[in-house]
């Protein structure tokens, strides 16, 4: 994933699975990872495998991984200076 | 607005759920005939999925016919005394209306006699081997990680399916400078040249794909018509996609050569599927309907369900696209403040006329792209045993034959044989696919209607739902006996 | 032809009746106007459990929740069956009194319930939030999958030689010489005998009769959350008993307890109180902190039968030689088995180990019987 216009907002850094990562404010931790080349958010709970987002809008659920504790959408969730991301989604 | 447990519901004359064109719309033509108007959305801005924001703090994005669109949709939004309130997920709709939405710091829920129901459609997504990969990403996700946030999906893309999306995405791509590997369109040259005419009913429209498909040749992007996606390929990520030529109805030819292309990414979608979220959970009367994208409500000319005071509106409850979405949500709106006797019968056929026509106007283009849009059973026919058709829940097509074969005949039953539409998706991924594979064995696809729906419409986090609460708030209801 | 047991309803009354008549040596039809197990035997929470039975029933309850053990035996195909302790927690001094006394009840009755602090119920179930003042703690308690029991029982059936009749809505009921004709969509289904196993559908199909037995219709919410890690390993009930929940082997977990939705006989359930479910997942949250990470996914409602003294309907049809009915049972799904097994011994002309539950108690005088309500 490429950004491919100005961007004019602040950079700030979330903590992924204990490293931190810059992305910039008003993404969505879904994005934050893509551009970082994070593509594989979790494993699939039946068959062990890899999965990331696939629709960004909210609909399929592969994005849902554990954000500060809790598991959330990454497609529909706003990055947050300090936010604690984890991939890994349902065992 | 309500709070669970604190104080009554916040009561309004209609709630409008969803703030794309067609809920936006509505909210609008309510609010000027002098109703009070709720609108609700989970996004932070209005303009749904096609005219969707672009986030703040990014310049230098193109200036599109739809950003100026969605720009001047919010200019009217913000202008107008609707109460817009972003950022609520509705879960619940049940009762005459009641709504309940997380999103603020408790759950909370509102109430009024009207409810227009404007949530929108999602993508389709015909499984084939690999879909599951990460790279792998819907085309209709693509636009929205174009529009709003100015990004290319990948390095090298394969952009694949049915449908206008797929140029709308392969020019947003190059426009973006983004580099496109390969179109591929499983509709031959001749399917377009067919729907040329009718295409050609909406010129803007029309204009609008041919400078698209202009610059994917000006970009000499290879596109390959009448060819499907076989499967993808890689080491838990996307390295390479497999494609081979399909007949005019969907299915792979049989013993034709399959070849490969290097990618990085590969956005793919096969039409919209109509989830008529609400009306289902609502239980108004629907009807099958494969060129409008699934089960969708029965309404009458002004988006009326079977249920007094429900109307629907919008791609969600019908494909027909975001032209008519505008107009019919204007109607629902007028109807619903004919209804609540705002205006009068004649005052709203006077205000409905012009938006009457438009409907009438923009129906054969918008019943061409839905056709070419619509789920092509061969296509389903076609998914290979060991393909995952349930995401969430890794069932396989080999798997949800076999319960076909242990007896399963309807959808909820085969979702308990198989547990097939019991994950967090709950079968909006895969539903209608697997609509499809039963109804090959039972023959009638419109028969086996859709999977009951239920709240919560999308999954709710339990934390949102709880709010601030103490034990003793909790209404326990007098014990069984014993 | 003519069968020897025709039985009208295919939840988990009738079918454990058809299976145990079947393999009893009669000839049977099982009548079914959807898919085997689809109404409150497929639907319902699957809590294997006496700290919700009622006291009457607890001797069937404990026998039944035996078969369920080793349903690999009886039924001979995977209900998901898990057994482990249950807790009924008391959060106040009003449920700790009410505890107490209930849980002694079903003790003299033969619950193995033991009264312990909240700090021993906390050994027993670490996911278990604090302030429990005291629990009631019983090792026969447990779940099965009940969305399973459709596909377990219908392919035992088959096993047992039971003919089937799925999507086969009965109409109507004639009384002939040597039986009886049950009306179908397919034509009438004749039988020597005849068993209504309709659940909250036993008032219409006893009406076919001439059967006045009213049966109130419970709307039962329930909701699942999706796959979570471990967050608790019992069966974890409230000391009214408005509390069910535990999580399953693939990590959902079940959040029920008999919070009433929106339905009738006539259309089901059809809607749910949000209020409702929010008050039952609070309660939930309260009992399992962990809980809250997790999401809801789905919450649904069926549909749970109940007489007059919510005791069972198990046993002959007054004045009708050969009719039978079975259902009504409290915690239906726990006791289900065992009780449709009594009932077929006693087609099967065997002494019934236990006592049936006849109706007549429950009848109105006007059909000449003397009502006991
Ligand atoms: C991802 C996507 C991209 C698309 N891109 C294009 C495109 O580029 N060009 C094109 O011509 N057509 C596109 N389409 C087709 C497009 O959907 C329609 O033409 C048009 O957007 C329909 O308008 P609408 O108002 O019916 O629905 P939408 O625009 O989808 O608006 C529905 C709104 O409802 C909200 N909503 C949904 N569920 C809930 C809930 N439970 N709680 C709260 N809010 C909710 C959504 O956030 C959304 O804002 C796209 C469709 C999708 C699904
Ligand atoms: C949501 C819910 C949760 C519950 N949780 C628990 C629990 O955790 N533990 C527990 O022990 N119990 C529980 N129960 C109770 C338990 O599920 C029931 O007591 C039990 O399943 C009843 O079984 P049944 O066979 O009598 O009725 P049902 O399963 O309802 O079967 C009756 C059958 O008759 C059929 N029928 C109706 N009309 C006709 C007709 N005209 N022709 C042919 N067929 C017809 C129906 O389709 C249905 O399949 C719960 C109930 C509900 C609803
Ligand atoms: S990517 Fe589909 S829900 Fe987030």
């Amino acid at each position: 994933m490429r950004r491919r216009c100005e961007d004019d907002r602040e950079s700030i850094t979330i903590m992924v699975d204990g490293r931190p990562l810059v992305a910039r404010a008003g993404d969505s931790v879904a994005v934050a990872l893509g551009l970082n080349d994070i593509l594989k958010m979790r494993s699939s709970p039946a068959a062990g495998a890899p999965r990331g987002a696939f629709c960004f809008m909210g609909v399929c659920q592969e994005c849902a991984i554990y954000i500060d504790g809790a598991l959330r959408q990454a497609c529909l969730t706003r990055v947050a200076e300090g936010m604690v991301v984890e991939l890994r989604g349902v065992p | 607005m309500g709070k669970v447990n604190k104080g009554a519901g916040a009561i309004a004359d209609v709630i409008v759920a969803g703030a794309g064109p067609a809920g936006t719309n509505a909210a609008l033509a309510a609010a000027a005939s002098g109703l009070d108007v709720v609108l609700l959305d989970e996004q932070d801005a209005a303009g749904g999925q096609v005219w969707r924001k672009p986030l703040d703090g990014l310049n230098g994005l193109p200036e599109t016919a739809e950003l100026k669109a969605g720009n001047a949709l919010r200019e009217r939004l913000i202008a107008s005394n609707v109460r817009f309130l972003p950022g609520r997920r509705i879960w619940s709709v049940s009762g005459q209306y009641r709504v309940d939405v997380i999103g603020a710091d408790n759950p909370e829920f509102f109430e009024a006699p009207h409810l227009i129901a404007a949530t929108g459609a999602h993508e389709r997504v015909v499984p084939f081997e690999g879909w599951t990969l990460p790279g792998v990403i819907g085309l209709a996700g693509a636009t929205t990680l174009i529009k709003s946030g100015g990004i290319v999906p990948g390095n090298r893309i394969v952009v694949a399916g049915s449908g206008p999306l797929l140029t709308a995405v392969a020019a947003g791509i190059l426009k973006l400078g983004g580099t496109v590997a390969a179109v591929v369109d499983i509709a031959p040259l001749g399917a377009w040249l067919k729907a040329l005419p009718a295409l050609a009913s909406v010129p803007s429209l029309l204009a609008q794909g041919a400078v698209w498909t202009l610059a994917i040749g000006r970009a000499r992007v290879p596109v390959y018509r009448g060819h499907a996606v076989v499967r993808a390929l890689g080491n838990g990520r996307l390295e390479q996609v497999v494609i081979g030529p399909v007949d005019a109805a969907g299915a792979p030819v049989a013993g034709s050569d399959a070849f490969t292309i290097d990618a990085d990414c590969l956005c793919v979608g096969n039409g919209l599927v109509a989830g008529s979220d609400i009306t289902r959970c609502l239980r108004a009367g629907h009807t099958y309907d494969r060129l409008r994208g699934g089960v969708v409500p029965v309404l009458d000319d002004a988006g009326r369900t079977s249920r007094a005071g429900l109307y629907a509106c919008g791609d969600g409850y019908g494909i027909r696209g975001a032209a008519m979405a505008e107009s019919a949500g204007v109607l629902a709106g007028l109807a619903a403040a004919c209804d609540a006797g705002a205006i009068s019968a004649e005052e709203m056929q006077r205000r409905a006329a012009p938006h009457r026509a438009t409907f009438a106007a923009r129906r054969r283009f918008s019943d061409a792209m839905a056709g070419m849009m619509a789920l092509r059973p061969e296509q389903v026919r076609a998914i290979a045993p060991e393909t995952v058709v349930c995401r969430c829940e890794d069932i396989t097509r080999g798997a949800i034959d076999a319960a076909i074969a242990a007896g399963a005949k309807d959808l909820n039953q085969l979702k308990h044989f198989t547990r097939c539409g019991m994950g967090p998706c709950q079968a909006r991924m895969c539903g209608d696919v697997v609509a499809e594979l039963l109804a090959i064995g039972t023959g009638d696809r419109a028969a086996l209607g859709a999977l009951t729906m239920r709240p919560p419409l999308r999954p709710v986090p339990l934390e949102a739902l709880l709010g601030d609460f103490s034990y003793s708030d909790i209404p326990i209801p007098e014990p069984a006996p014993l | 032809m003519s069968y020897d047991l025709v039985i009208v309803g295919g939840g988990v009354h009738g079918c454990t009746a058809a299976l145990f008549a079947a393999r009893g040596g009669m000839k049977v039809a099982l009548v079914e106007r959807g898919a085997l197990a689809r109404e409150a035997s497929g639907v319902n929470a699957g809590t294997l459990t006496m700290q919700m039975t009622r006291v009457a029933l607890i001797p069937y309850a404990l026998r039944a929740h035996a078969m369920w053990a080793n349903a690999r035996e009886w039924l001979g195909h995977d209900v998901g069956v898990v057994v482990c302790d249950g807790l009924s927690l008391a959060f106040t001094e009003q449920e700790a009194q009410l505890l107490s006394y209930r849980a002694g009840k079903r003790r003299e009755a033969g619950a193995p319930i033991d009264l312990i602090s909240g700090t021993e119920a906390k050994s027993i179930e670490p996911g278990l939030a604090d302030g429990v003042l005291l629990a009631g703690h019983c090792r026969v308690d447990g779940f099965a999958n009940a969305y399973l029991t459709g596909l377990a029982f219908q392919r035992a059936l088959r096993e047992a030689g039971v003919d089937v009749l799925e999507y086969t809505p009965a109409t109507g009921i004639e009384r002939e010489a040597g039986g009886f004709a049950v009306l179908t969509s397919a034509g009438p289904v004749r039988g020597k005998r005849l068993l209504l196993a309709g659940g909250v559908w036993i008032e219409p199909m006893l009406g076919w009769l001439g059967i006045r037995l009213p049966i109130k219709t419970l709307v039962n919410q329930l909701a699942v959350s999706e796959r979570v890690q471990p967050v608790m390993r019992t069966v974890v009930g409230i000391a009214n008993g408005l509390l069910s929940l535990k999580q399953y082997p693939h990590g959902t977990v079940v959040i029920g307890g008999g919070w009433q939705g929106i339905g009738d006989r006539e259309r089901g359930g059809v809607e749910l109180v949000p209020e409702r479910l929010i008050g039952n997942a609070r309660l939930a949250c309260h009992a399992i902190p962990a809980l809250r990470a997790a999401r809801m996914v789905r919450a649904w409602a069926g549909l749970e039968a109940e007489t007059a003294d919510a005791l069972p309907a198990v046993g002959p049809v007054p004045g009708i030689p050969d009719a039978y009915v079975c259902g009504s049972v409290h915690s239906g799904y726990t006791s289900g088995p065992y009780i449709a097994r009594l009932l077929a011994e006693h087609l099967l002309g065997k002494e019934p180990s236990l006592p049936l539950f006849p109706i007549d108690r429950l009848l109105a005088p006007a059909t000449g019987r003397e009502g006991l309500t």
